[in-house]
């Protein structure tokens, strides 16, 4: 398996009056294109930031990431919003535990959404195959409002893989789902992931990841188990 | 689906408070374009006021400052001369293009009303009279082909009190002198309408005024230096000028400085609405904060954020911009029938003119206030973390 | 140079514009009490042939009169102001006046009426006449005092005679310089008489 993701002694350190937080101490983890890792820990314990350095969301204090052989963060300065967004935009997708679809739009529309500010060379598929993938088709002229907590949450995942990305992120992906609904998204994490696409999720959920290829457990900012 | 849908369709999320903020800025853009267009307006009706009395500068006797109104005042009485012999030193002057003679006469009527009233009658002379005239016309007839013909022509108002048409005689009271009627003028909405003309030294002889005048209009030419002419004319013995031109700068700088004040006011309305803008777009930032964010992690540029808040802006100012220029052309008509209840003097013809011109300008200063009011909620978006966004989820 | 300036603006003031020109009272609240001296209050009303009754109207009040509407001034769209005179609450007569055109000028004569249409009073508010003083005398409007309009339908304008030996035929012209408006005045009143006939009483028997 080709390695998609390697990140190399990551900390994160924030400063809180006089005190040092290492929210990320010293993680050290590799990916494999195709694999689906999970990302489990009590409330606190720093797996959320480290999803964030991962998706390069967040300039690491140390460390080094590199993602599908690009060097991104070693040593050097801290990347500017810009630069991060580039590099998001070539190789990430994105989904949260809010959906975070936009009211206003119909589902093609936010599924279309990224596509309004960046179109990757030879992205992925169209919206009408990502509706069809995720079992959305009757739903692309209705607005979020109209659907259910989990149609909105395949809306999300169709959203982040309109632009093709090597790597999902997600971030409790079914922490607002009822458990038939969780088990829907987990089997589309599953397809994605059997189709190459690297998935990495933080969850408090432990059905779901017992699913995953790896479980990775943080505590105090340290991989605690594996 | 592009930047601009999407900015639309953000604005229509909240619609009431999206139409209020238009309706804000719209009111705005109709107080500017009205304004506007009453400067614009005043000014040219203002001019032509002038312009169609025909000649730029108006010589009388000293002491009687316009002979028809001094007539009106003083009843009848009052009027004083200029000997005819101002004519030649007049128009020795190289800025003097043509003078014309006039002499201002009015005779007491007791028939008319209870106490009676003074009828007025001006001479003048028809050779140059008319021509310095021109947009005089007429309903029935044409001037009077001599000056010494027992002939009258009369403004529409005149003709239409006495019921005169052309053939009918007309009567000097008190005098008992009979005048035939060849010519009843259109209206002009000005004071020839009031008017009855007759030639000039008929005028003189019935009256008895031989070789008298009471005021001597002159048209000067264009380029010529009018400071200096009118210096000229100061110096001529117990004359008195009155400059059309010295007259318009006075009521335009009294309306300046109306203006000064209106303008304030409407620039105080153009703040308001900015600030209307500012918090309705920042409000809105700040609820769609952590969608800002997700829009970034998806991939967009800090100036992709500028460019959806600012135009979700300038749609809003567009809205209400335009809304405010119809209202403006709609209610020019009510504006004007206002202004003129409030001022004192109002030129004829419209007064309040919103043109392409004034519309564009109104809708140019609203559209280009909002973008200066959308900079600062669209920085503050452009600068949204994508992590705070996420970081709201919280662990 | 302030008061210039007034003088200036009033001679570039001018008057506002209307279709026709109307037949009114200078001073309604001083005319109304000399005219009818028990009054106590008016109502002002705008009538005109063209809104009561157009075309069809106006033929017949010309048919009524012996003569065609004239000139430039007398048209359908004329402005008739009909005062309504109260003592209190009652309503006690009427005030109406017509625009003439006369040998010299325009003739504005009011006549003021009982409730059932009789003339009380003869008023000409303005003349331009050689005979004008004459006209104007009170000893010669007071001749047309309880004169009805059947009085008047004997009178012939074209012809400027009045048929019979009715009460209207004993009105006389006052000056032999009056002749010609004299006639013109007995036109007016009975025009006047007419349009208050088929502008107010009849409407107000229906």
């Amino acid at each position: 398996m080709d390695t998609v993701l390697t990140a190399k002694d990551l900390r994160k350190t924030y400063h809180r009056g006089s005190e040092d937080v290492h929210a990320v101490d010293g993680v050290s983890f590799d990916a494999g294109a195709g694999e689906l890792t999970a990302i489990i820990g009590p409330s606190g314990s720093g797996k959320t930031t480290l999803l964030n350095l991962l998706g390069c969301l967040d300039n690491p204090s140390s460390g080094s990431l590199s993602v599908g052989g690009e060097e991104i963060f070693g040593g050097k300065a801290e990347l500017s919003e810009g630069t991060l967004t580039g590099i998001r935009r070539r190789n990430f997708g994105y989904i949260f535990q809010k959906f975070y679809l936009i009211p206003t739009l119909t589902v093609l529309e936010n599924i279309m959404l990224p596509g309004v500010f960046y179109r990757g060379a030879g992205a992925g598929r169209t919206p009408q195959e990502l509706l069809k993938q995720l079992g959305l088709e009757n739903r692309a002229a209705h607005l979020p409002a109209e659907l259910s907590g989990g149609e909105m949450q395949r809306v999300a995942i169709a959203r982040a893989l309109i632009n093709a990305p090597k790597i999902l992120l997600a971030d409790e992906p079914t922490g607002n789902l009822d458990s038939k609904r969780a088990g829907e998204i987990e089997e589309i994490l599953h397809t994605l992931a059997d189709g190459g696409i690297t998935v990495i999720m933080v969850t408090h959920n432990l059905e779901l990841a017992r699913t995953a290829d790896r479980v990775i457990e943080i505590r105090d900012g340290r991989i605690h188990a594996q | 689906m592009n930047i601009y849908s999407v900015a639309y369709k953000n604005l229509l999320r909240k619609k009431v408070r999206t139409a209020l903020t238009a309706s804000g800025i719209a009111l705005s853009a109709w107080v500017l374009a009205t304004l506007f267009g009453f400067n614009r307006g005043y000014e040219s009706g203002l001019n032509r006021d002038v312009d169609n009395m025909g000649f730029q500068v108006l010589l009388t006797a000293k002491g009687c400052p316009y002979e028809a109104a001094t007539l009106m005042l003083k009843g009848g009485t009052g009027l004083r001369y200029m000997e005819e012999d101002v004519v030649k030193t007049v128009s020795s002057n190289k800025e003097v293009e043509a003078v014309t003679r006039m002499l201002m006469q009015g005779v007491f009527d007791p028939n008319k009303g209870d106490s009676g009233a003074i009828a007025a009658y001006l001479g003048v002379d028809t050779h140059t009279f008319p021509a310095m005239k021109p947009y005089l016309e007429f309903k029935q007839g044409g001037w009077f082909k001599t000056n010494d013909g027992y002939e009258a022509v009369m403004g529409y108002e005149a003709a239409e009190l006495e019921a005169r048409e052309v053939g009918d005689p007309l009567l000097i009271p008190d005098l008992g002198t009979e005048l035939k009627v060849v010519g009843v003028l259109k209206r002009t909405g000005t004071q020839d309408d009031g008017t009855i003309f007759l030639p000039l030294d008929t005028v003189q002889k019935i009256f008895k005024k031989e070789g008298k005048l009471t005021g001597l209009g002159i048209k000067v030419d264009k380029n010529a230096d009018m400071g200096a002419f009118e210096n000229r004319l100061y110096d001529l013995p117990d004359v008195q000028v009155v400059s059309m031109a010295q007259v318009k700068t006075t009521i335009m700088s009294l309306v300046s400085s109306a203006r000064v004040i209106v303008f304030a006011i409407a620039f105080i309305a153009v703040l308001i609405a900015m600030a209307g803008v500012v918090n309705t777009i920042l409000m809105s930032v700040i609820e769609r904060y952590g969608e800002i964010g997700i829009l970034k992690s998806m991939g967009a540029m800090p100036l992709d954020i500028f460019r959806m808040i600012w135009m979700e802006t300038a749609i809003l100012c567009s809205l209400g911009g335009f809304g405010g220029i119809l209202l403006s052309l709609a209610t020019a008509r009510a504006a004007e029938a206002a202004v003129r209840h409030f001022l004192p003097y109002t030129p004829n013809g419209d007064m309040i003119a919103v043109n392409f011109s004034i519309a564009a300008g109104a809708f140019g200063v609203i559209f280009v206030g909002g973008l200066l009011s959308g900079v600062y909620p669209a920085w503050r978006a452009a600068r949204v973390r994508p992590l705070e966004a996420i970081r709201n989820e919280g662990e | 140079m302030k008061k210039l300036i007034l003088l200036a603006l009033f001679a570039l003031s001018a008057a506002p514009a209307f279709a026709a020109v109307g037949c009114d009272l200078n001073d309604p609240d001083r005319d109304v009490a000399r005219l009818f001296p028990a009054s106590t209050g008016y109502k002002t009303q705008y009538l005109s042939v063209k809104t009561a009754g157009g075309a069809p109207l106006l033929a017949r009040i010309e048919a009524r009169l012996g003569d065609k509407f004239k000139g430039l001034y007398e048209t359908i769209d004329v402005p008739y102001t009909l005062y309504h005179i109260y003592k209190g609450k009652e309503k006690v007569g009427y005030i109406h006046g017509v625009n003439q055109k006369g040998e010299f000028g325009g003739i504005q004569a009011f006549i003021t009426l009982g409730l059932n249409g009789e003339i009380r009073a003869f008023y000409i508010q303005k003349l331009t006449s050689k005979g004008a003083a004459a006209l104007r005398s009170k000893e010669f409007g007071e001749q047309f005092a309880g004169l009805t309009l059947a009085d008047f339908a004997a009178y012939d304008p074209v012809a400027g005679k009045v048929a019979g030996e009715g009460p209207a035929a004993r009105l006389k012209s006052p000056s032999p310089a009056a002749d010609k408006d004299f006639r013109n005045v007995l036109r007016s009143v009975k025009k006047n008489l007419i349009l208050m006939d088929e502008l107010l009483f009849s409407r107000e028997q229906k």
